[in-house]
């Protein structure tokens, strides 16, 4: 299979999610004030999905736009770690390709572009693709939502919510090398976990995610 | 205006966080503590990812059917391997549960 089709087939219950809460996304910005350019613009230019509902809160509330921006920037500072993190498998590409990949990475893309690369594939050519049909769908949602405001049927009800839970929760069982890594991504979940129920959710996920890999240095043991 | 300046800085400010870590070329190669770190990297943001995701949905805690279908998940991957089955599995698992009332 080639990659490109590998990333339509694991992806399509991702772009389906994206789709459905992408729409939402478009009714929830409509019924918050924004018009259809707006809210398509707000899509196209943040595209980040949860920081996105969070904005569009903040700016029906009236608050002031350097605290959003602020806000916005807790909530995708894991979007550095994760760059960081993928920065090894991106290689010498050109930098203009570099800079269009930096676009489409999301969560999603990079949890499974990671899942891609621990199989051992080297290509950009999945990450690419998947990326490129998040961006398609989240965006093609979120001009529905805005555009026809029509009733979304019930997600929780099909548990098509939960499809991006459980693709980060196999990625991380799929990726596990050895007993490091195991603990490490224990402790990342509890620490995300734990932070998120006390309410810090803007920072929940990069403490976490920067935190655990520290175990590293105290687990010791030969890599690979 | 406070909008369109809002969505501009806002999306410039994500748009740097995904893009200076990939436009840069480091010299040289990373020191072995930085070269670890950076390995256990993905799997960690991943976790904490998953782990959120399971505590808390749309600002609410979730209850037991996520941590059952989360389980599953668990099961199923480490079972197969396979993405796809582990995902479809989850999901069902999910609605199953609520279904039932958990």
């Amino acid at each position: 299979m080639t990659p490109g089709r590998a990333a339509i087939i694991e992806g399509w219950p991702v772009f389906v999610t994206a789709l459905v809460v992408g729409t939402a996304f478009g009714l929830t910005a409509r019924q918050s004030g924004l018009t259809v350019v707006e809210t398509s613009a707000t899509s196209l230019i943040v595209f980040a999905g949860a920081s996105q509902f969070v904005m569009v809160d903040l700016l029906r509330t009236g608050a002031p736009a350097p605290l959003i921006v602020l806000t916005v920037v807790l909530l995708n500072a894991r979007h550095l770690l994760m760059a960081a993190a993928i920065r090894p498998f991106v290689g010498s590409v050109s930098l203009a390709r570099r800079l269009g990949l930096a676009y489409v990475l999301t969560d999603e893309a990079f949890a499974m572009g990671v899942g891609w690369f621990r199989r051992g594939h080297r290509d950009l050519t999945y990450f690419t693709v998947f990326g490129s049909l998040m961006w398609c769908a989240w965006n093609a949602g979120t001009l529905m939502g805005a555009v026809f405001g029509a009733d979304v049927q019930d997600p929780q009800r099909y548990g098509i919510d939960f499809a991006i839970t459980a693709v980060f929760a196999a990625i991380v069982v799929i990726g596990v090398r050895h007993r490091a890594d195991a603990v490490i991504a224990v402790v990342a979940v509890l620490v995300a976990a734990g932070l998120r129920l006390a309410g810090a959710s803007a920072v929940a996920v990069v403490v976490a995610g920067a935190l655990a890999p520290v175990l590293s240095f105290a687990l010791g043991e030969s890599r690979e | 205006m406070m909008f369109w300046a809002t969505v501009v800085a806002s999306g410039i400010a994500t748009y740097l966080m995904r893009s200076l870590p990939l436009a840069l070329t480091l010299r040289g190669t990373a020191p072995p503590w930085l070269r670890r770190y950076l390995d256990a990297l993905p799997i960690a943001i991943i976790a904490a990812l998953a782990g959120a995701g399971v505590a808390v949905q749309d600002g609410q805690p979730t209850g037991g059917a996520e941590i059952g279908a989360a389980l599953a998940v668990v099961a199923a991957a480490a079972w197969r391997r396979n993405l796809l089955l582990a995902v479809t599995l989850g999901v069902i698992a999910v609605a199953a549960l609520r279904a039932v009332g958990l």
